[in-house]
C-alpha cells in the first residue's frame, strides 16, 4: 500500500513538475532466473541487459536488477518476493515452475508490478508470457527431420528432463509431427537430461542396438553429442539428425557438412520480452491481446530455423564469438513496438 | 568414547559455555539477527511486516525440512529422500483433491493422507537403513530415486492447480493476522511437545553412541526407524506448505531442498555425528539460508557472482557459529 502512494506522490511531484513538458521516463525492471547451469541462460541475461542500456538512446532510462542462483522453487518466490520488497516496476522470470508462482504473482499484481515470464510458461492470469511456443519449436525439426527422410524411416529421440514442463510439450510436438507421417516409426525414447555427455552416450547405445536407424531428434546441447556419437560410428552421411545452435556445433556441422536442422530458441528471448515490458509500462496497449498457448496469457515469438541452407550465415553471424555462444536474436524495440497500438 | 571425554570437559565450563551447551542453536540465533539487521539496512522495506510473513511463508516449507532431517540427524543417521517425500507427498494431495472435487472437506482428507504417505515412506526409510543395516546416506540416496519416480508416475509433468480454497487459506488472514503465523506458532507448539518424548532422548542416545545405547538396553533398531518415521510426517508437512505456497503440483518441487535442509541442520548447530543438537536450530538454520540469498541480492551483488557470494556467506555464517560455540566452551 505505501508502495503505492509513493509512487501516486512521486507521479503527482513529476507531473507537477512537468507541466507540459514530456514526461521523463524512468524504470527498474527485476530479472529473476532460478538456474544458471548453462551458458545460454548466462547470455540470456547478458542479452536482457544490453536491451534496457539501448533505451537510453530513445531517452528512457531502464534499470535492470537480476537475482540469477541456483534455487528451488522456494528460492525463486523469495526472490519475487524481494522484487517486491524493493519495489520494481516490472518482473521478467525465466522460471523454475509453470504453476507455483500463481499466488506470489497474484501478491505481485497487487503491488502494481507487470510480471512477464520467458522461456517457459506461466498459468498465472496475473503474468503473460513472452517468448517461443516450445511445442512449435519441436514441431519445426521433427517436420524438418520428416521431410528430410523422405517421409520414411525409423527415427529415435533424444530427450532432457522427464516431468519438466518445456520437454514434455517438445515431447508433445514431435509425436504429433511423426504421427502424422505413416512412413516414420519412432524406434525408442531415451531421456538423456539436457547433457552433453549423456546424450552421446545415448547415441552410441542407440546406434549399438539399433544400427538401421535413418533419424534422431534430438534437443539442445544433447545434440552436439549425439552427432558426436554419430561420427565416431562413421555414419555421419547416413543419418539426418537435428541439430543444435552453439557455435561450437555450428562449426561441426559446416566442417562435416552434416543433413541437420535446428529450431531456435534464442536466449534473446529475455531481451524481447524486456522490450515488450517498457512499452506496457509506458501504458501502451498490445495490438493482439497475450492470449495464446495452453494458459491463454501467451504471446509468441517467430522461431528462426537453421538448415543446410542457411547454416554458412548462421556460422558467419556466430564468427568471433566464443564456442558455447548461442545463435541469438531478439524483438528490437522498434519491431517490439510493432506489435503495440 | 567422545561421550566419555566430554564429560569433564563440561564440568568446567563457564557460565556462557553452560548456556551455549544448554541452547546449541544460541550462535545461529546471533547470526539471524546479525542478518535481519543487515537485510534492513540495505533494504529497509524487506523487515516490513508484510515482506517478513513472506519470508515465514516462503521458506516455512524448509523449515519443517529441516526439522525432519534434524531428527534422524540425531541418531547419526541422514535422510537423502526427505525432498524427494516432500515432492511424493506434494502430488498426491494435489492428485486427490482434484479427484474428491476440490471442496474443504477434500482438502483436509487430502491433507491426511499426505501425512500418512510420508509416514509410509519414513518407515520405509526405517527399515531399509535400520532393517536392513545399509548405509544410510546411499539407501536414502536410492529411496529418493524410487520416491520420485512414484511422484512421476502419479504426476507426469507439474501443472494440476490446487483448489483455491486451499491456497488462499494458507496466503490469507484469519482475524486480520496472516494464516501462517498461526502455523508457524503451532508448529513451534509442537516441535515443543516432542522435544520433550522419551523418543527424542532416545535418539539422542542412539546417536551418542550405537554400541552403549544398544548395552544399556535401547532398541536401537526400532529406534532408529521411529526416527525415520518422524521424519516423514515432518517432509509432509514440509509438502503442505509448500503446496500452500505454490497452489500446484510439481513431481520435481523438492529435488533442490534436500541438500538445503542438510545446510540448515548444520547451520543450527546440530552435529551430523549425532547425538547433540536442536530443532530450533534447524529452524533458525532455514532462515539463515533465506536472509543470506536475500541480502547477497539487496547488496547489489552483480548477477555472475551471487551463487559464489551465496556460498561464501553460507561459510561465514558455518564458520562464525563454530567458533562462537567452541570458544564458549573452552
Amino acid at each position: 500500500m505505501s508502495h503505492f502512494m509513493k509512487k501516486a506522490l512521486a507521479t503527482v511531484s513529476v507531473l507537477a513538475a512537468a507541466t507540459g513538458a514530456t514526461l521523463a521516463d524512468d524504470f527498474t525492471i527485476g530479472l529473476t532466473n532460478g538456474w544458471v547451469g548453462s551458458e545460454w541462460r548466462t547470455q540470456m541475461i547478458e542479452e536482457a541487459q544490453a536491451a534496457a542500456a539501448a533505451w537510453g538512446e530513445r531517452g528512457v532510462d531502464v534499470e535492470v536488477v537480476v537475482q540469477s542462483s541456483n534455487v528451488d522453487v522456494p528460492g525463486q518466490i523469495a526472490h519475487v518476493r524481494n522484487f517486491i520488497s524493493q519495489g520494481v516496476d516490472a518482473i521478467i522470470i525465466n522460471p523454475n515452475s509453470p504453476t507455483a508462482f500463481d499466488p506470489v504473482f497474484a501478491q505481485a499484481a497487487s503491488a502494481g508490478i507487470l510480471v512477464i515470464s520467458t522461456d517457459a510458461e506461466v498459468s498465472s492470469q496475473d503474468a503473460i508470457y513472452v517468448g517461443i511456443d516450445q511445442k512449435g519449436w519441436a514441431e519445426a525439426s521433427a517436420r524438418w527431420l520428416a521431410e528430410t527422410l523422405g517421409g520414411e524411416g525409423t527415427v529415435v529421440a533424444i530427450n532432457g528432463v522427464a516431468g519438466h514442463p518445456a520437454n514434455q510439450m517438445r515431447v508433445e510436438g514431435y509425436t504429433e509431427v511423426f504421427g502424422e507421417y505413416d512412413g516414420i516409426e519412432i524406434v525408442n525414447e531415451v531421456n538423456a537430461n539436457w547433457d552433453q555427455a549423456q546424450g552421446q552416450q545415448a547415441m552410441q547405445n542407440l546406434l549399438a542396438t539399433y544400427p538401421d536407424i535413418d533419424g534422431v531428434w534430438v534437443q539442445d546441447g544433447m545434440a552436439a553429442g549425439a552427432w558426436r556419437s554419430i561420427m565416431d560410428a562413421d555414419r555421419v552421411d547416413e543419418i539426418a539428425a537435428t541439430g543444435e545452435i552453439r557455435k561450437d556445433f555450428i562449426d561441426l556441422w559446416v566442417e562435416n557438412d552434416f543433413t541437420s536442422g535446428a529450431s531456435v530458441n534464442p536466449p534473446g528471448v529475455m531481451a524481447s520480452a524486456l522490450n515488450v515490458a517498457v512499452f506496457m509500462l509506458q501504458g501502451r496497449e498490445l495490438k493482439e491481446p497475450a492470449d495464446d498457448g495452453v494458459y491463454g496469457n501467451a504471446l509468441y515469438l517467430p522461431i528462426p530455423f537453421i538448415d543446410g541452407n542457411n547454416v554458412a550465415e548462421a556460422a558467419s553471424a556466430l564468427d568471433g564469438q566464443p564456442g558455447h555462444y548461442s545463435y541469438s536474436s531478439s524483438l528490437s524495440i522498434e519491431e517490439a513496438e510493432a506489435l503495440f497500438q | 568414547m567422545s561421550g566419555l571425554v566430554a564429560q569433564p570437559g563440561a564440568g568446567a565450563h563457564t557460565g556462557i559455555g553452560r548456556i551455549f551447551e544448554r541452547f546449541p542453536f544460541l550462535p545461529a540465533f546471533v547470526i539471524l539477527i546479525a542478518l535481519l539487521v543487515l537485510n534492513g539496512l540495505f533494504e529497509p522495506n524487506s523487515l516490513s511486516f508484510g515482506a517478513l510473513t513472506g519470508l515465514v511463508s516462503t521458506y516455512l516449507a524448509l523449515m519443517l525440512l529441516a526439522v525432519a532431517q534434524t531428527y534422524v540427524v540425531y541418531a547419526a543417521d541422514i535422510d537423502l529422500s526427505v525432498g524427494a517425500i516432500l515432492s511424493l507427498v506434494n502430488v498426491s494431495i494435489i492428485v486427490l483433491m482434484q479427484l474428491m472435487g476440490g471442496s474443504a472437506l477434500s482438502v483436509l482428507v487430502a491433507c491426511f493422507a499426505g501425512i500418512g504417505i510420508g509416514l509410509a515412506c519414513g518407515i520405509f526409510n526405517g527399515i531399509i537403513v535400520a532393517g536392513l543395516r545399509l548405509q544410510p546416506i546411499v539407501a536414502t540416496f536410492a529411496t529418493s530415486i524410487i520416491f520420485t519416480g512414484i511422484a512421476l508416475y502419479i504426476m507426469p509433468v507439474s501443472g494440476i492447480p490446487a483448489p483455491s480454497v486451499y491456497w488462499r487459506t494458507y496466503g490469507g488472514r484469519l482475524f486480520d493476522v496472516p494464516f501462517v503465523i498461526y502455523l508457524a506458532v503451532a508448529v513451534a507448539v509442537i516441535l515443543y511437545v516432542i522435544a520433550r518424548t522419551r523418543l527424542i532422548t532416545q535418539l539422542l542416545a542412539v546417536g551418542d553412541n550405537q554400541q552403549s545405547a544398544y548395552q544399556s538396553g535401547l532398541p536401537v533398531t526400532m529406534t532408529r526407524i521411529r526416527g525415520y518415521a518422524l521424519c516423514g510426517v515432518f517432509a509432509a508437512l514440509a509438502a503442505l506448505c509448500i503446496t500452500g505456497d505454490t497452489a500446484s503440483g510439481d513431481p520435481l518441487v523438492g529435488g533442490a531442498m534436500t541438500l538445503n535442509s542438510v545446510a540448515a541442520v548444520v547451520l543450527g548447530g546440530t552435529a551430523l555425528s549425532g547425538g547433540v543438537g536442536s530443532v530450533a536450530g534447524s529452524v533458525i538454520g532455514a532462515l539463515i539460508i533465506g536472509l543470506v540469498n536475500s541480502l547477497v541480492f539487496f547488496v547489489g551483488t552483480p548477477s555472475e557472482w551471487q551463487n559464489l557470494v551465496q556460498g561464501l556467506a553460507i561459510l561465514v555464517a558455518l564458520t562464525v557459529g563454530i567458533l562462537v560455540s567452541r570458544r564458549a566452551g573452552q
